[in-house]
């Protein structure tokens, strides 16, 4: 009511002419600290985070925030009438820098059918501006607050029903920089967990109604991140590379639920929890509360995919709360390689691992054949090499070089074939005229006996010749060669 | 504007009880409780009987009313008495263009709602009445604790309102014979201005005691009955002038011969 | 009868107010487009658009109000303390009751006795219930009454310009004038008088 008077008089004032005359209704908002230069605050839709504000001292920042109410998919087929800051869910993400004033305009698109307003935990005053931006459909408000404490805030929508507007989508995260800005990172983004209550069932087609009892009894029919089962996967799912560090954003809107954040097969370095000033490291799951927020920062080492979850498991896998980061780049073996164990593991194999046992026992009894060693090697390399050389040898162009008719291998002494497998081969190498530089972690975790037979599978395959590798020419150099750590198992 | 006068008189000479088509007889209420918990409501208010527009006013119904008093015709109107925007989606002054007779007329303030009922010799309904009226269902006449009626309000709101509004009428009749209280747009009420909601409206009973003088802002009796809140809460951001895409008014009229 | 007079009138009121909505000469944006029938505190009748030509203070309250309509008086008063003697006769106060049922000109007269109101200033008035709710609305004044008769009423002093626009408002009541209320009236009169 107050900021709608406010905005009325301001417009009687531009009609008489006299808009130097100071009459907005609520006296602490009327002026704010003078703040040397004025800048536009970016706002970014979900998953994206506004550039840092680079700024070493204070702004007045505006902020134009615009509400609408639109129907957007919630999930395949599905749509739901979403009540946005921004058009998004969650809404816009704001970023402002610790001290800064921030002239604040909430515009409620005409269209809308309901009144809306806005909360901002990161406001110190009544209602965090609530009481100052009631504002009715195709009308603006405008107030005033300076940034008092430095964190990442959740905003969203306090106009009665509450609960209502929350459970429509109305929240989102303001980031309240601390002076000194935060460290540098690769990647940032932003991700928000939201509970859905709709009449129809989980993944109902067509329009959907919100369902308040469910809302009551706090029991979501779709627990999402970013407002739609489908924002962060397949095409849309986060991207990073090996390498980078990466910070996540995470709010969460509610209503109901509490979050218990998870990136599967990621450890957090460190979480600022709540979205405050300190840090955890080392963090598996942190607890995201409703009406809160917090921030993780964590390194990509190892290539793959990686689901983000609310680790209250059900909501992952049967109410939507999934998403994805793709990592993509080179494998990092050292560190994890998955396929090594699938293949001892699966018992699909057996046939083939009758040849290893085979070869070993030949081996002991000093009756091993070229064959048998071919065979065992075949075993072995599907199990050990064939995640990057590939089943046929060929590697992946640019990548993981090839095996199959390879000039480099040809021209390798048995012995140099041997120390690459025991102590692995960085840097830039030829094979076939195209230019190879990536990792090749050490094989030492292998037996003497497996990298003979591996080798001398290599070499008589995919239109290689060479000679068999013998056991006693791998113990001879691996007994001159540096203790170096096999691959993780 | 003949027309319009006749049809006025025809009302105002109707001998009371007669039944028009227009408009439906609601019998009152001695104790109704109202979704909004004021300190003097607190045993329900009374609701004397009164009549209600079976529909909300059309599109068809205001350009009658425009022709008729041009000094309420969209570019013609005092800017005090509405906003820019006033029947902003009419072709025309007195085209309504895409907008269907049938539809009801939105985009309308509060003043012009009123000049409009007076020229009907009736009112807007005040906010008592029109919850009152808006409680029933179609066998009942508060159907309120229903789950089941509040889930039907509800999924108004679902709708985008960027769907063109339903014609008045096509909802079922309620036991009382009128149309659309719910599920097509909202409605200005003649006390729209009484509603003294905090714009924070969580702030429940502990507003600011010098803005609202002694008593307090209005608070939510019935808390569980959002979808009724949603309405105050819409009718409080708004002022006079005002108008939205959603918004439109039916009327009301003191029962013939009662004493106001 | 009762019946059939009641509806003529609502009818003549329609159409006065139809009437009321053209009044000529008056800005678009101007309260005083509002063409009810006033009545001051010696029983005169007047409309809004008579008082066009000075800055005015306008209100609303009731008197049998014990807590807050004081109040709202003591604060136009104040902001009449706060200028220039040459300056209040160019300013004129206007308060309207929002309670006409109990406030006759003998009411409003008691209040203008009692508070030592300078009549040459101020105004105390009444109109009828329907006018009441339509200047409540235009200074976006919110009020309802309640069951004892007492009513819950938002309180501001609202400053209109010579020809009836709204400039600015005030919620602060009691204590000091509110500075720059006191400033735009000033202002107001600037424009007005020069």
């Amino acid at each position: 009511m107050r900021s709608i008077r406010a905005l009325t008089i301001s417009a009687a004032l531009a009609a008489a002419g006299l808009a130097g005359v100071a009459t907005a209704a609520d006296g602490a908002t009327k002026t704010g600290p003078k703040a040397a230069e004025t800048v536009h605050a970016v706002l970014t839709s979900p998953p994206q985070v506004p550039p840092p504000t680079g700024r070493n001292k204070p702004a007045k920042v505006v902020v134009e925030l615009e509400v609408i109410e639109k129907e957007l998919p919630i999930a395949e087929g599905s749509t739901y009438t979403f009540w946005t800051f921004g058009g998004t869910v969650p809404g816009s993400f704001i970023r402002v820098r610790q001290g800064d004033t921030v002239e604040f305009h909430l515009n409620n698109h005409p269209t809308s059918k309901m009144p809306h307003n806005i909360d901002l935990h990161g406001v110190t005053g009544p209602g965090g501006g609530a009481a100052s931006s009631f504002t009715a459909p195709g009308h603006s408000s405008q107030f005033t607050f300076k940034a008092l404490n430095h964190g990442l805030y959740v905003y969203h929508c306090a106009t009665a029903p509450v609960g209502m507007h929350v459970a429509n989508g109305m929240y989102g995260l303001i980031l309240v920089e601390p002076p000194e800005g935060l460290p540098p990172v690769d990647r940032e983004y932003y991700v928000m967990q939201g509970d859905f209550y709709t009449v129809g069932k989980f993944r109902e087609k067509g329009l959907q109604a919100f369902d308040m009892q469910k809302a009551i009894d706090e029991n979501p029919t779709y627990v999402l991140f970013n407002g739609s089962e489908t924002a962060l996967t397949g095409d849309r799912a986060l991207t990073g590379k090996v390498g980078e560090r990466v910070r996540l954003y995470v709010g969460n809107g509610g209503p109901n639920l509490v979050s218990s954040f998870h990136v599967i097969g990621e450890i957090f370095d460190k979480v600022w929890y709540e979205g405050g000033t300190h840090f955890q490291e080392n963090v598996q799951t942190t607890l995201v509360p409703a009406g809160g927020a917090m921030i993780a920062e964590f390194k990509l080492d190892v290539p793959g995919s990686y689901v983000l979850v609310d680790h209250s498991i059900f909501r992952a896998f049967n109410k939507g709360a999934l998403g994805v980061l793709k990592v993509d780049g080179p494998p990092n073996l050292a560190i994890y390689s998955g396929k090594e164990v699938d293949s001892v593991y699966l018992g699909d194999k057996a046939e083939t691992l009758v040849a290893v046992d085979t070869a070993a026992k030949s081996a002991a009894a000093g009756t091993l054949s070229q064959d048998e060693q071919i065979a065992a090697g075949k075993a072995l390399y599907a199990g050990t090499c064939s995640v990057c050389h590939q089943d046929s040898g060929a590697g992946l162009p640019g990548v993981f070089p090839p095996l199959a008719k390879s000039d480099f291998l040809a021209k390798q002494k048995s012995e140099d074939l041997i120390r690459i497998v025991l102590r692995g081969l960085t840097g830039p190498v030829e094979v076939n005229g195209q230019r190879y530089d990536s990792v090749m972690p050490p094989m030492s975790q292998l037996t003497d006996d497996e990298i003979a037979n591996i080798l001398t599978f290599v070499r008589n395959n995919w239109g290689n010749q060479g000679e068999r590798v013998r056991k006693d020419e791998v113990k001879a150099v691996r007994a001159a060669t540096p203790h170096a750590e096999g691959a993780a198992h | 504007m003949n027309g319009l006068l006749a049809l006025v008189l025809t009302a105002a000479l109707a001998a009371p009880g007669a039944a028009e088509p227009g408009w439906a007889k609601l019998p009152g209420n001695p104790a109704f409780r109202s979704v909004l918990a004021y300190e003097d409501t607190r045993d329900g208010v009374r609701v004397r009987p009164f009549e209600l527009m079976r529909t909300p006013v059309s599109n068809g119904d205001f350009l009658a009313f425009v022709k008729a008093h041009p000094q309420w015709q969209r570019g013609r109107v005092a800017a005090v008495f509405a906003e820019s925007r006033y029947l902003q989606h009419w072709a025309g002054a007195l085209d309504p263009g895409a907008a269907s007779a049938q539809q009801p007329v939105v985009q309308v303030s509060w003043f012009a709602a009123q000049a409009y009922c007076e020229a009907q010799g009736a009112r807007l309904p005040s906010w008592i009445e029109w919850e009152y009226a808006a409680a029933a269902d179609e066998t009942r006449e508060d159907a309120r604790q229903d789950p089941a009626w509040r889930e039907r309000i509800l999924r108004w709101y679902a709708n985008p309102s960027s769907r063109p509004l339903a014609d008045v009428g096509s909802q079922p009749a309620d036991v009382h014979g009128i149309h659309d209280l719910h599920g097509l747009i909202w409605e200005w009420v003649d006390d729209a201005g009484s509603l003294l909601m905090s714009a924070d409206n969580r702030d429940q009973g502990g507003a600011d005691k010098l803005q609202f003088c002694g008593a307090g802002a209005l608070s939510a009796a019935d808390r569980e009955n959002y979808a009724v809140l949603m309405r105050t809460a819409m009718l409080s951001a708004l002022q006079a002038q005002d108008v939205t895409a959603n918004l439109g008014f039916r009327c009301a009229r003191d029962l013939a011969g009662a004493t106001p | 009868m009762t019946f059939f007079r009641n509806t003529l009138s609502a009818l003549l009121g329609g159409l006065l107010l139809a009437t009321a909505a053209a009044a000529g000469g008056l800005p678009g944006d101007s309260v005083y487009q509002l063409t009810a029938g006033f009545t001051d505190q010696d029983g005169h009748d007047f409309h809004l658009a008579d008082r066009v030509g000075k800055p005015q203070v306008v209100s609303l309250f009731y008197t049998s109000c014990r807590y807050v309509c004081p109040l709202i008086i003591d604060s136009a008063k104040a902001v009449e303390r706060s200028l220039e003697p040459a300056q209040r006769d160019r300013v004129a106060f206007l308060i309207v009751s929002m309670d006409p049922a109990r406030d006759d000109p003998a009411a409003l007269r008691g209040i203008v006795d009692k508070r030592s109101l300078d009549t040459r200033r101020w105004t105390l008035a009444r109109t009828d219930k329907a006018a009441v709710r339509q200047l409540a609305a235009l200074l976006d004044v919110r009020y309802r009454e309640l069951a004892d008769g007492e009513f819950n009423h938002t309180s501001a002093l609202v400053l209109l310009d010579a020809q009836g626009r709204r400039l600015a408002r005030t919620e602060r009541l009691g204590g000091a004038a509110d500075a720059e209320f006191v400033d735009a009236v000033k202002a107001a009169l600037n424009a007005a008088g020069d």
